[in-house]
This record gives C-alpha cells, structure tokens and sequence, in this order.
C-alpha cells in the first residue's frame, strides 16, 4: 500500500427495499487524512450508505476495501477493524450514565471477539472498576466539550446526545469515523465539538465521513464532497466546485443552472 | 420402522381422522382469539389459554358443584371469560404498554396475568381436573366404524360460525375494518384520530369470548385443569403463528396442521416425540416464517 | 461507600437466615428451597435483567444440575461435589446451543420457543433410562469431600456462602465494563454492534452465564435433598423465578435473592396463606408492573423515583452518591 492508496473506498455499492432503490451503484474513495463531505436531500441514501459501510445492513451489490484488504463482514467484525459511527438518530443507554455512554466505545474495544468477552466477564467480577477508565470518560468529554459525567443520559439535550456519541466513537479509536448528521439539532457549542473531534481525526490521518444536511458547515469542514440524488452521485468533487456544480443547483433548487442564470 | 401397513393403518382410520377435526377445530378456534387480539391491539394475549380454561373450569365447577344448568354455567363462564380478558386489558396491558417499555415488560405483565388466573382458579376450585359440561352436546352416532363423539358437531359448528361471524365483522362492518386499521398501524390511526382503546378493548372481549366458547366445548372432551392453560395458550399462538395473520381463515389451517401433528405423530412415533417434534417445528416456524403460510401482504 | 449498601445489607439478611434456621431442620429446608430459588433467579437475572432477553427455559437448567449430581453419583459413583462441577458447563453448552438455534427470536417467540424447550426437555428426562424414568433417581449418599461428611448445618452454611458470592460477584459484573456493555444492548444493540461486540455472541455468553448459574440451584437442591425426578422442576420455576426479581427489585441482583426470600416465605412458610401464597406473588407481581412501572421493568434508571422496593431505591441513591 503507498500513500496514494485510499484508507477506505467502496466500489458499487447498491441496496434497494422491494424495488425502491436507495443506494444504486455508489463509489467513492476517502483517504488518510481526509473529510469526505455526504450531502444530498431527504432519501438521497446518505444514511443507508453509511450503514451499508459500517454494517448495519448488507449490501445487495459491491465492494468494501479498507487499508488495502476488503472490509465484509457483520457490523461489529467491521467495527474491530476500525470503523466507528454515529447515529441519525442517537443510540444511546438512555439507562446508563453519561460516562458510561462516552466509555461505551473504549468498552467494547476491549471485549471484541468471544475470547475477550469471556475473558472481560472474569475481569468485570475481579476488578469492576479501574481509576483509568474514569480518566478517559473526563478525557473524552473533555474532546467532545460535554460536562456532568454522572448524570443519566435520558437528561441529556438531543445535542448534547449527538456529542455524547462522537465521544463514544472517539473513544473506540478508530481510523475511520462515519458521523451521521452529528449537527442536526445541535447549537453552537455541539458545532464546535464536533469540530474539534474531526480536525483532531485529520491530523492524526484517520479519515471522516461527514453526512450533514447543513450544507454550508459541511463544505467548511470538509476536503472532498458527494452530492447525492435518489440513491446516486450526482457530484463529487471540491467543496468550492459542488457549491457551483449545475447539479447542485438542480438537486436542492430543482432548476437547471440556465434558469437561475435568466 | 413404520411398516406400509401400520402406516396405512394410521391415516385410514377414520377415529383418527375425527380426532383431527376436533382438535382442530379447538386449536383453530384458540389461534382465532389471538387473532382477534394481535388486530386489535398489536398484542399476542399469552393469556388467551388461562381464560379458556377458566371458563371451561369455572363452567364445570357450577354444574357439578351447584348443580347449575349446564347452559347457564356456559353462560356464566362466557361471561367471566369476556369480563377477564377486559379486566386484563384495562387493568394491565393498556397501562403497561402505554409506557412504551417494549415487548418485554409486555410480556412478564401477561405471564403474570396467566399465571394468576391459574392460581385463581387452583384456589377457589381446586387443582383437579374436571370433566367438562358443554352448555351443547349431540347424542354420538357412528359414522361406519368410527364413533363421532358427543362434542365432534357442536365444536365443529362453533367453529364454523365463528370463523364466518369473524369474516363478517372484521371485513364488512365499519368497526372492524377500523380495528383492522389500527392493529395494522397504532401510531397511524392515534394520528387520525380513531377510536383506538374502543377497538382495543372490543377485541380482547371478542378473544375473551372466542376462547370461552373454545375451551368450554372442547372440555366436553378432554376435560380441564387449570393445568390446561399454558398447554392452550401455547398451543393457540402456535396455530396462529404457523397459519399465518394475513387472513382470518388463516388460523384454521394452523390449526388443522398442528391437530395432524397431535394426532398422527403420536400414533406413528409416540407421544415423547410430539413434543420433541413441536420444538422443533415452532423454531423453524418463527425463525424461517414468523409470518405463517398466509402472510399479511406488504403495502410499501 | 454507600453502592456498598446492598451488599452489606444481602450478606448481612444471609446471616441472619443462617442464625433463623440453626439446626432446625424444617427450617433449614426451607432455607435450601429459598436458595435454589435464588440461584435460579441469579441465572435468570444475567440474560433478563441485564441482556433483557427473556429466555423461558430455566427449569431446563436447574433440572440438568440436578440430574449431573444424581446420574454423576448413581451411575458414575462420583461424590456429589463433582456433579456440582460437571452441572455448570453441562447448562450452559445446553445454554448456548438452545441459544444459537433461537438466535433470531426474541419476545414472544423466543419466549413459546424456550417454554416448549423446557417442556420437552422435563419430558426427555422422564423417558430415558440413564435418569430413572418418571420415578428419578433416590437414595443419593450424604455429601462428602474425601471423608468429610459435613452436618446438614454446615452444608447450608456452604450453600448461602455460593448464593452470596454469586451475588456480590453479579452485582460487580453489572458495574464493570463488561456489564455496561450487555446492559448498553439492551437498549441500543446496534450501538454496541457497531462498536465491535457482536450482539448475538454476547446474548450467548449471557444465556450460558445464566444456566450455568441456575444449575447450580439445582445441583444444590439434589444434594441437599438427596433425590431428583421429573416433577421437581415444573413449569412453575420458571414463573417464580421471573418474578422473584421483579418482586425483590431488578436494581441489584440482590433484588433477586431478596425475591426467592419472599416468594418461599409467601408460598411455604406462611401456613395462613396455604395454597394463596403463590396467588399473592403473582398478584404482587401485576402490582408492581401496573403501579411502579419505572422501578421495575422500565430499565429506566428512574427506578428510585418509582421506589418499587426498599432495595431498589437504596441501591440507586447508593449508585447516585
């Protein structure tokens, strides 16, 4: 593998439910280092594309390759090899603490595969609790910018929810992080840390998939961006290009560009 | 090994076959219950064999202990039986699942609705089994060699007229494509505003009264002990889940399949293996079609 | 210090069982049902409490360490403690393939699935010959570690140390890491999916922990009573044992010992009860359901504002402080 190899990339990609196409035929490729933006309308399978590559669901069609070896596999075989998400809708413990959200990533990091799982519930019995791990609660929301560890996560704001996930995925240290609408319903403070958590990804040359219907923060932070339409791509390209591109106006304004022109 | 002859024994034996339609027709009947409360409520009423039971047990305790009529004591149980499944309704599963816990706590409430109506009846009762007192019974003819017993009719035009009643209602009145409606999407029909606790309630009673009719008839033959009332309940959602929810003619054929089960496997192979086979069967029922033969078609 | 509480207050009530029964025979008895049930609720707790899977297959379990204590030393001539060590690892590969082939049900069909399991399996036992048939298997000798016969006394003692152990060791487990991963797939299963610990495989280890734990309520009931058959372990174990947490508080696996004490006081020690006592847990149970829903299966850490039991609400202000 040379540095031009992508760290992630997957060749056509399709899913459809009894007929309806939501992903048809996608690829795209994301490399180390790198923000790959996902715009595109309600139902445009932004979400169905993250949840084809994470796992979640299985695609009908295409291929995965991460780093160079094909990435199959259930979600949590993927998540092994260094995929971690959010969620559209935020999939937290609502039962369990704040801390024990954010250490949910780290957590699981630690009990993957069956011989970890049962070697874990012996350590769970002999030693519950390790000072290290409430370290890396504070040091997790201190990335994300969240306070009040002890508090249950039912009470939490739906941003503050959305920030509690990155943390988790953060904490499960991954090479790539798949965000879905991470700044949906978040304020100014759940902006800057989500923010932060990707720049600090980039410098470390891990990748990130950015899906967001905010269009103008997505093009900011991103370095790469996919339009997407029905189940397709319908651009890829810089931020400053998409933001020009005739298809964009055509997907979100729904004229050709002459129109707008006139 | 089974012989050709054994074999053909077993299948052209009419008492055989006339044990089929009887069981059948109890498993069907059972299944219709659930039926009527997964359409109305979303639900599988786990308690549908206790009430079953309870009708048939309470009915026979009025009749050999009181001396009542047998036709008042299938009143009363019928009665009892429509009162249970509303009080079960109101006073546990409404509240329960309004709290939108999931299936789960759904499901320990109706356990221990069951097992409260087994303990119930054990109590005030007795744990014995009865013979049962059918508020119906037809003098028993033969029919060539084969005797059809004094419940084989009854319960055979029970059922009939339930299932054709349960047609009716559900497909030709207004209330019943409503509570079709709203079995099929909850959150749907609370956004439009239907009558949904009326449906509901209506049909845990029409299960209440489906499954007392039920047990009722068919203790004629088999007797009943508030033992009986997992063994039903089981037996019930297995003739549901295998016929299938898309129609309601389904749990007929459920439960046609599951009688040929209990009469022949036993014959052919012993009674252990019935329950060793149904194990097996539900597994691969609920894991390869957990939607029956007749499926629900999908609207996309 | 104050998590603690629970657990000072479940080692401290063993004891005083302990000092209740001394060598009163009747009592003792009654203290071996109480933790037979409590070990087979502690099983259950693992997948139902924590996984919130409900696996209804349980009296299957208890029956198979049961039946590994008497086949082992009627057939084998093991003493009895070996069976006790063989009881385990036989429940929970049982466990685990029972699991494996109801990997894709849960709710109501998991549940009409392990039922008929349970039922079929008490039936196998009542029709081979290895386990004695209908009859069972009687007459088993005292138990023995090499020579060292212990009173009926001291076997209680050993009985509640096993019971408290587990306990203490469960309620650890709940607050470990690996706790707050099972508990996490309760609620949000593709989150910890997507994290990387395959859901199925966990609700595996859950289901073989459980059984394993519950044979051994089973293996202690064997050895204690010294006899097993077909009848012992009915339906109505199940039952019991999905609702002694429920009753005793599903905050704390405590709660479940705590239930078991309960439901054998209720069902047999209280002679006025009689035959009510089993209608009054199941009542008690419908109750608690209808009127203190978040305490007990809300899973909704809200269980102190419910206050469903005594236990419950000191085990969340415990957790709070």
């Amino acid at each position: 593998m040379t540095t031009a190899d992508p760290l992630l990339s997957g060749s056509g990609l399709s899913k459809s439910y009894g007929g309806v196409h939501a992903v048809s035929d996608v690829s795209f490729t994301l490399h180390a280092g790198e923000v790959l933006g996902l715009i595109g309308p309600n139902g445009a399978g932004k979400t169905t594309l993250v949840d084809l590559v994470t796992g979640a669901q299985d695609a009908d069609t295409g291929e995965l390759v991460l780093t160079g070896s094909p990435l199959r596999g259930g979600a949590a075989h993927r998540a092994a090899q260094g995929l971690a998400r959010t969620f559209q809708h935020p999939q937290l413990a609502l039962d369990l603490s704040v801390a024990d959200n954010l250490l949910l990533g780290a957590y699981a990091a630690r009990h993957r595969g069956l011989g970890r799982l049962l070697a874990g519930l012996v350590r769970g019995i002999l030693r519950p609790h390790a000072p290290a791990d409430r370290a890396l609660a504070e040091r997790l929301a201190t990335s994300v910018g969240i306070s009040g560890l002890d508090r249950h996560a039912r009470d939490l704001t739906l941003g503050e929810q959305r920030l509690v996930e990155v943390g988790r995925a953060l904490g499960a240290e991954p090479c790539v992080l798949l965000l879905d609408e991470p700044f949906a319903g978040a304020d100014a403070h759940g902006v800057a840390g989500t923010t932060r958590v990707i720049e600090v990804l980039r410098g470390a040359g891990h990748g990130v998939i950015l899906v967001d219907h905010n269009v103008d923060l997505v093009t900011t932070l991103a370095d790469r961006v996919m339009l997407m339409e029905r189940g397709r791509v319908a651009f890829e390209g810089s931020p400053a290009d998409c933001l020009a591109s005739p298809e964009m106006q055509r997907v979100y304004f729904g004229t050709a560009p002459e129109e707008v022109a006139s | 090994m089974v012989g050709l002859r054994a074999g053909l024994r077993g299948m052209t034996n009419p008492q055989l076959w006339i044990a089929v339609v009887e069981n059948g027709c109890f498993f069907a009947l059972l299944g219709l219950a659930f039926y009527f409360n997964l359409t109305g409520a979303g639900f599988f009423n786990f308690g549908i064999g206790a009430i079953a039971m309870a009708a048939a047990f309470t009915g026979s305790w009025l009749v050999t202990e009181h001396g009542l009529s047998r036709p008042l004591a299938g009143v009363v149980g019928v009665l009892g039986a429509i009162a249970i499944a509303v009080v079960m309704e109101l006073a546990v599963v409404r509240p329960v699942q309004a709290r939108g816990e999931g299936e789960l706590s759904a499901l320990v409430a109706v356990g221990a609705s069951l097992f409260t109506i087994i303990q119930l009846s054990g109590l005030f009762l007795g744990h014995e089994a009865r013979s049962g007192q059918p508020f119906w019974s037809t003098a028993p003819f033969s029919v060539g060699s084969a005797r059809v017993g004094s419940t084989v009719v009854p319960i055979v035009v029970i059922t009939a007229a339930l299932f054709t009643l349960s047609y009716l209602a559900l497909q030709r009145t207004r209330l019943g494509r409503l509570t079709r409606a709203i079995g099929n999407d909850t959150d749907a029909a609370r956004v439009l505003g239907l009558p949904i606790n009326t449906a509901r309630l209506l049909s845990f009673a029409a299960a209440g009264l489906i499954a007392a009719l039920a047990g009722i008839t068919f203790a004629g033959r088999s007797g009943v002990s508030p033992d009986n009332a997992l063994h039903w309940t089981i037996t019930g959602f297995l003739a549901l889940v295998i016929g299938g929810t898309g129609t309601v003619w389904a749990p007929l054929l459920g439960g046609a399949l599951l009688a040929l089960a209990n009469v022949f496997i036993p014959f052919y192979f012993g009674g252990d293996v019935l329950a060793y086979g149904l194990v097996v069967v539900a597994m691969l029922f609920f894991a390869f079609r957990p939607e029956g033969v007749f499926a629900p078609r999908v609207r996309v | 210090m104050s998590a603690r509480l629970p657990n000072v207050a479940g080692v401290l009530g063993l004891v005083l069982l302990v000092v209740w029964a001394g060598s009163d025979l009747y009592r003792s008895s009654l203290l071996v049902t109480m933790l037979t049930y409590a070990l087979v609720a502690l099983g259950m707790y693992v997948p139902f409490v924590l996984a919130g899977s409900l696996s209804l297959s349980y009296s299957a379990y208890a029956a198979t360490g049961a039946y590994a204590v008497a086949i082992g030393t009627a057939h084998a001539g093991w003493p009895l403690w070996l069976g006790m060590l063989v009881a385990p690892p036989v429940a929970a590969i049982i466990a685990v393939v029972l699991g494996a082939a109801t990997m894709r049900l849960s709710g109501f069909y998991l549940g009409a699935v392990t039922l008929l399991f349970a039922e079929a399996f008490i039936q196998l036992l009542g029709n081979l010959g290895v386990t004695g048939g209908p009859s069972g298997i009687v007459g088993l000798p005292l138990l023995s570690f090499g020579g060292w016969e212990p009173s009926p006394q001291q076997t209680v003692l050993m009985a509640v140390v096993l019971t408290g152990v587990l306990a203490l060791a469960l309620d650890r487990l709940r607050r470990s890491p690996w706790g707050v991963v099972i508990r996490a797939s309760r609620e949000v299963p593709i989150a910890v999916d997507t994290a990387g610990v395959s859901v199925s495989v966990l609700n595996l280890v859950a289901l073989g922990a459980g059984a394993a734990i519950a044979s051994l309520g089973g293996a202690l009931f064997t050895t204690y009573v010294g006899a097993v058959n077909p009848e012992t372990f009915s339906v109505n174990v199940i039952f019991l044992a999905v609702f002694m947490p429920l009753i005793g508080g599903i905050g704390n696996p405590w709660g479940a010992v705590l239930g078991a004490a309960i439901v054998v006081h209720l069902t047999l020690n209280v002679d006025s009860l009689a035959s009510s006592g089993t209608l009054l847990v199941s009542l008690s149970v419908l109750v608690i359901l209808v009127l203190f829903p978040r305490g007990v299966l809300g899973f909704a850490g809200t269980a102190a504002r419910g206050g469903t039991t005594l236990l419950t609400t000191v085990t969340k202000r415990g957790a709070r402080t």
